[in-house]
């Protein structure tokens, strides 16, 4: 696919402003700050759709915090294919045993990701371990998986921006947006 | 070998009654989520004497999650039909977990996952690669229609209560071992061999 050199007018309706999702995520900084208060959090961000809430969020929370980087296979991608099953493309780069784990997403839709994602985390034996989504797509939920923070809960639509991609473009918009059927049908 | 092959066994080799249902199965090893193919039999309508008339085996169960996935990515006319099988399902049996999955929901996985060649195949009868549902003597009209001409359209969406059969809460359900799917696959593929062309 190909998009526009103007990418906006592939965005058929924006459906969350910049500023939305800023008061948003501060709102969200404020919480976990609360919440976690007296604890040292590990924000574990899921490349490459979280970095930019990730960088947002991490600079609303009023905590000492270490961050680190896992970035896993896609159905479909062409790296994956010869082994069928998903992989770690990126690995945490420090223990995350005894620690309190907030594994930050950009969306969350059929849940099959980031069910992946829990079993493997636990598996490593953190003291305890939530999800922080900046996005909720409950229509698509095929594995139920509970949500310590959920930015906002969007309707059954293509979504791009702050982070979100199609054929890895969109990700720089400052805003989310509905993706024009004209510009993935192409 | 994973540890996740290793736990759910060599990988089972399903005859899939249409193409969606093989790429959903694919997605769900991809991500190493353990599945069942069309596992269980609920029977939904009973005549006066208490025989099944109609049945209604969801496409996958997910023993883990304890959930079914019915996949409906036929034409829009018979999706009336599923759904109104999954809501008696769900009248039957109020402690089963059920998820529909429109071909809009599977239209826009396929984009998710950058397939969108695929998502043409997967409409209408394109992507049918044979046809399922008939079940050792537990099917009851409608099925045997479902499995043998999804494209031709069909008698359904006839309520139960005008077409004279009275449905019986009766939530037994049977579970088919993996053999008896295989069989009635292949009789449900034979009968639409020797079907007659609409």
């Amino acid at each position: 696919m190909k998009a526009s050199q103007d990418m906006k007018a592939d965005v058929a309706e924006v459906l969350l402003t910049e500023e939305q999702i800023a008061a948003r995520v501060a709102e969200l900084g404020r919480q976990i700050s609360a919440d976690y208060a007296g604890h040292e959090v590990t924000l574990v961000s899921v490349l490459k759709g979280s970095l930019p809430f990730m960088a947002d969020l991490m600079r609303r929370i009023d905590l000492p915090l270490r961050i680190d980087l896992m970035e896993v296979s896609s159905y479909g991608g062409t790296a994956t294919e010869s082994s069928g099953l998903v992989r770690i493309l990126k690995d945490l780069s420090a223990p995350i045993d005894g620690r309190d784990v907030l594994l930050v997403e950009d969306i969350i839709d059929t849940g099959l990701t980031l069910n992946y994602l829990l079993r493997y985390l636990k598996g490593k034996n953190p003291r305890s371990i939530k999800v922080c989504a900046l996005l909720d797509k409950p229509a698509r939920r095929l594995v139920e998986i509970p949500l310590g923070y959920v930015g906002f809960e969007i309707p059954d639509a293509f979504v791009v921006g702050y982070g979100l991609d199609f054929g890895e473009v969109y990700r720089n918009l400052r805003f989310v947006g509905v993706l024009r059927p004209a510009a993935y049908e192409s | 070998m994973t540890d996740f092959e290793a736990a759910r066994g060599p990988h089972p080799d399903y005859a899939f009654a249409h193409a969606s249902e093989a790429e959903l199965g694919r997605i769900l090893d991809f991500y190493q989520v353990a599945w069942e193919y069309e596992p269980t039999v609920f029977p939904i309508l009973w005549d006066l004497d208490g025989n099944v008339l109609e049945s209604f085996a969801p496409d996958f169960f997910l023993p883990d999650l304890e959930l079914f996935i019915e996949l409906t990515t036929l034409q829009q006319r018979l999706v009336r039909k599923k759904n109104r099988k999954v809501r008696r399902l769900r009248e039957l049996y109020p402690g089963l977990r059920i998820k529909l999955f429109y071909a809009r929901d599977f239209r826009a996985l396929m984009l998710k996952y950058g397939r969108s060649a695929l998502v043409s195949e997967f409409s209408g009868t394109l992507g049918q690669v044979t046809s399922h549902q008939e079940v050792d003597g537990t099917v009851g009209p409608e099925d045997r229609l479902d499995g043998l001409d999804r494209s031709a359209g069909s008698k359904d969406d006839t309520d139960p209560a005008e077409s004279g059969w009275i449905a019986e809460p009766g939530p037994r359900y049977e579970r088919r071992s993996r053999s008896a799917r295989r069989r009635a696959v292949r009789r449900a593929a034979a009968a639409t061999i020797h079907a007659p062309a609409t």
